[in-house]
C-alpha cells in the first residue's frame, strides 16, 4: 500500500514546526527552569540595590532612610549651651527614627581615622562659636564630612543631614518668630509660605520592583525571542535536522515561520510568569490590563526576532550568532532603560538607549503594569514596535530563505 | 491548488538523469558537469574519495542545494522548478542523524509524518510499521538522544521512509556502525529495493558497494570518472576487487581538503 501524502498549507506547516520547538523546549526540563531563573535573579538584586524612592517632608516629622542606622560621628567643639541642645536634639531626632548611630567624638581627626578606617559614613562637627552665632542672630554653621569613596551612602548621609538639621532649624525660627513678632504671625507661614502635598498617581507605596518588574518583562520576552530564535535555527543547521525540514515538501517560509510562532509563544509564557512571580514575591501590584500587556509583548517579541534571525543566518556558527546576540544585549539592558530610567543618562547615550526597540516596550508595558494605560496612550511606543518589526522582519525573512536554497 | 503534477518525462525507465549538472563555491567546482541516469528500481552506488563532490551532487538532487547550471530530474521532475514535487518522491537517510535527540522516537516520527500531510489515521500505523520492522518498538517513547548509534541509524533510515519515497538516497549510511547494525541496515536496503525502490546509495566500504550495488559510478574531482555495473568495472580493470578498481580510478594519493564552510553554512555543505 502506497503512503498518500498531500500538500500541507504553509499555516498548518507553520504550526506544526512551532509546536515541535516547544514541545523540544517542554522535554528540556533544566533550561525550562533557568529561563524563568534568570530574569528573577536579576530582578531580585536590581529590587534591592535600589533604595525605595521616598519623598521627604521635614515638617511631617518621619524622615524615611534608604540605609538605615549609619554609623555617624559627632564632634562637639562649641559646648556652649545652644550647641549642646543641638547636638542633643540632632542625636535623639537621628536614633529614634532609626536615621544614624551617633557616636561623640571629642576631636575631628580621630573622627576622620573612623572614615578611612570603614567604621563612619560622616561626620558632623559643631564648630567653636555656634552657640554664639545663634545668640547673636545670625547664621550658625554646621561642618559636615561624608565618606567620599562612597557616592550614594554619602548623598544619603548629606541629604538626611540636612533633614534633621532642618527639623532643628525649624524649631529655632518658631521660637524666634514667637518671641520677636507682634502680632504672633504663623511660622510655618514665615518659614514655608508654599507647601507641597503630593497626590498619588497609584495607591500604596511603589517601591523599586513595580519599576523593575514591567522591565524584566519586556527585558525578558526580547532578549528570549532574540536568543531563543537565534539557538533554535543554529542547532537545526548544525545537528542536521535543517536537512529533515528542507528535504520535506513544505513551503520554505513556514520553516521561519514556525520558529517565530514558537519564540513568541514561549516569550508571552515566559513574560507572564515573571509578572505572576513578581506579584507573588515581590508585592507587585498589577492595575493594567492582561489583553494590552499581550499586544505590547507581541509586538516586542516582533521588533527584534528579525535581528535574531539576520545575525544567525549571517554567522558562520552557532558560538558565533551567541557572541553576536550578546554583544547586543548588554548595551540593551543597560541603555533602555530597563535597570534605571534612561534619563539618568547623558542625552548622545539616551538617543542609543532609544534606538533599541525594548526601551519602547518597556515604557509602553510600564505604562500598562502600573498606569493602566489604555492602547491610545501608549501607541507612539507601540507604532515604533510596529515599525521595528515590519523591517527586520522584511529583511530577515526573505534573508533567511535564501540562504536556506543556496 | 492540489492540481497533480504531471512528471516531465516518465518514458525512459530513468529515476535520476542529469545533463550538465554544476555546482560551484565561489571559485570552487564541487560538481563538473555531471551526466548520470539511475535507472527505476535499482541499487546505485556512488562512489568516490573524500571532497570529490559526492555529497554536493547528493544534496542536488534532494533540492536541498540549487545547482549553479546543468539541469536534473528526479523521478521524472526537474529539481529545480519542480522542487516540491521531487520532496514528495524522495527520502534522505544523511551521514547526520536527522532526529531531534530530546524528542522521542513517536514523537520524530510524528513530526516529520505530519510535514508530508499524512493522515493521522494513516501516519499512526505507518509509524508502528517502521518501528517494528526496525525492532525499536519497545523504545519509542525514550528520547532519541539516548539511542545507540546502531538504534539511531535504524530511527534514521526509517525517517526517509515515513512517506514511502521512491527514490531512497542513503549517504554513508553505516559508517560507524556495529556489525549487527552494518548488516541489519544492508538487510534493509536489498528489501527496499525488493519493494520497488530505487536507491542512490554512497559508501566509502568497497565491499558494501560491491555486495549491494546494481551499478556504480565513480566521481574524482567533481567529475564522473567510471560508470558501470559491478562486474563491468572489475573486467575493465581486470581485478575481482572493487576496492582495486576504485583505486585505478581515483589514484593512490590521499585526499587532504579542508573547507571553510563550517558545520553552519554546511547547509551547503560539501
Amino acid at each position: 500500500m502506497r503512503t498518500k501524502t498531500r500538500r500541507v498549507s504553509a499555516w498548518k506547516v507553520t504550526v506544526e514546526i512551532a509546536r515541535r520547538d516547544l514541545l523540544d523546549l517542554w522535554r528540556a526540563k533544566m533550561l525550562l527552569v533557568f529561563f524563568i531563573m534568570m530574569p528573577l535573579l536579576f530582578m531580585t538584586m536590581f529590587g534591592f540595590i535600589y533604595p525605595p524612592t521616598v519623598q521627604v517632608n521635614p515638617y511631617s516629622g518621619q524622615i524615611p532612610s534608604p540605609y538605615p542606622n549609619l554609623n555617624l560621628a559627632i564632634v562637639q567643639q562649641d559646648n556652649g549651651q545652644i550647641a549642646r541642645n543641638v547636638e542633643a536634639q540632632f542625636i535623639q531626632i537621628a536614633q529614634t527614627q532609626g536615621i544614624f548611630r551617633v557616636k561623640e567624638v571629642t576631636d575631628y581627626s580621630t573622627a576622620r581615622n573612623g572614615i578611612v578606617e570603614g567604621q563612619l559614613s560622616g561626620i558632623v562637627v559643631i564648630p567653636n562659636g555656634f552657640s554664639d552665632a545663634i545668640q547673636a542672630n545670625t547664621q550658625a554653621t554646621i561642618q559636615l564630612t561624608v565618606d567620599q569613596t562612597n557616592p550614594s551612602v554619602a548623598a544619603a548621609v548629606q541629604t538626611e543631614v540636612a533633614e534633621i538639621f532642618g527639623a532643628i532649624q525649624s524649631q529655632i525660627s518658631t521660637q524666634f518668630l514667637q518671641q520677636k513678632l507682634d502680632p504672633p504671625v504663623s511660622s510655618t507661614f514665615v518659614l514655608e509660605p508654599i507647601s507641597i502635598t503630593n497626590t498619588p498617581l497609584i495607591q500604596g507605596v511603589p517601591t523599586s520592583f513595580e519599576y523593575l518588574a514591567p522591565s524584566f518583562m519586556a527585558l525578558t520576552v526580547i532578549t528570549g525571542a532574540l536568543n531563543g530564535v537565534s539557538t533554535a535555527i543554529s542547532r537545526e543547521k548544525e545537528q542536521g535536522t535543517m536537512d529533515g525540514l528542507l528535504v520535506a515538501p513544505i513551503p520554505r517560509q513556514s520553516v521561519i515561520l514556525g520558529k517565530i510562532v514558537a519564540q513568541t509563544a514561549r516569550g508571552l509564557i515566559q513574560g507572564f510568569l515573571i509578572l505572576g512571580l513578581s506579584i507573588l514575591l515581590f508585592g507587585v501590584v498589577i492595575y493594567g490590563s492582561p489583553i494590552t500587556m499581550l499586544l505590547v509583548m507581541v509586538l516586542g517579541v516582533g521588533s527584534f526576532i528579525g535581528v535574531g534571525i539576520i545575525m544567525t543566518t549571517l554567522a558562520p556558527e552557532q558560538e558565533t550568532a551567541q557572541m553576536m546576540t550578546a554583544l547586543l544585549q548588554f548595551p540593551m539592558m543597560f541603555l533602555s532603560g530597563i535597570l534605571f530610567p534612561i534619563n539618568q543618562l547623558p542625552v548622545p547615550v539616551q538617543y542609543i538607549g532609544k534606538a533599541f526597540p525594548l526601551y519602547y516596550a518597556a515604557d509602553a508595558l510600564r505604562k500598562v503594569v502600573i498606569l493602566n494605560a489604555n492602547i491610545g496612550i501608549i501607541m507612539p511606543d507601540l507604532l515604533v514596535l510596529l515599525a521595528y518589526s515590519v523591517v527586520t522582519m522584511g529583511i530577515a525573512v526573505p534573508i533567511f530563505n535564501r540562504a536556506m536554497s543556496r | 491548488m492540489l492540481q497533480q503534477a504531471e512528471p516531465v518525462s516518465d518514458s525512459n525507465g530513468y529515476a535520476i538523469e542529469t545533463h550538465g549538472l554544476t555546482k560551484k563555491f565561489n571559485d570552487l567546482t564541487a560538481v563538473d558537469h555531471i551526466d548520470l541516469d539511475v535507472r527505476r528500481g535499482e541499487i546505485y552506488g556512488f562512489l568516490g574519495p573524500n571532497g570529490a563532490g559526492k555529497s554536493t551532487t547528493i544534496r542536488m538532487l534532494c533540492t536541498l542545494l540549487r545547482p549553479t547550471s546543468g539541469a536534473a530530474t528526479v523521478a521524472g521532475f526537474d529539481i529545480d522548478h519542480d522542487a516540491n514535487e521531487v520532496r514528495k518522491r524522495i527520502g534522505l537517510v544523511s551521514e547526520k542523524l536527522i532526529m531531534y535527540t530530546r524528542l522521542t522516537a513517536e514523537q520524530n516520527l510524528n513530526f516529520f509524518g505530519k510535514l508530508y500531510g499524512i493522515d493521522e489515521g494513516e501516519l499512526k500505523a505507518k509509524i508502528a510499521e517502521l518501528l517494528d520492522m526496525v525492532k525499536l518498538t519497545p523504545f519509542k517513547d525514550r528520547s532519541v538522544g539516548g539511542f545507540s548509534s546502531g538504534m539511531r541509524q535504524r530511527m534514521n533510515v526509517i525517517r526517509a521512509l515515513i512517506h514511502d519515497p521512491e527514490i531512497i538516497f542513503l549517504d554513508e549510511p553505516t559508517t560507524a556502525l556495529d556489525p549487527q547494525s552494518t548488516k541489519f541496515v544492508r538487510d534493509t536496503i536489498r528489501e527496499l529495493k525488493q519493494e520497488g525502490h530505487t536507491i542512490v546509495l554512497t559508501t566509502h566500504i568497497m565491499e558494501e558497494a560491491d555486495e549491494l550495488s546494481d551499478r556504480i559510478s565513480i566521481i574524482d574531482h567533481g567529475t564522473l570518472m567510471a560508470t558501470g555495473t559491478v562486474a563491468e568495472l572489475k573486467n575493465t580493470h581486470s581485478t575481482e576487487s572493487m576496492l582495486e578498481v576504485f583505486l585505478a580510478v581515483t589514484g593512490r594519493e590521499l585526499r587532504d581538503s579542508a573547507s571553510d564552510h563550517v558545520s553552519m553554512k554546511a547547509v551547503g555543505r560539501m
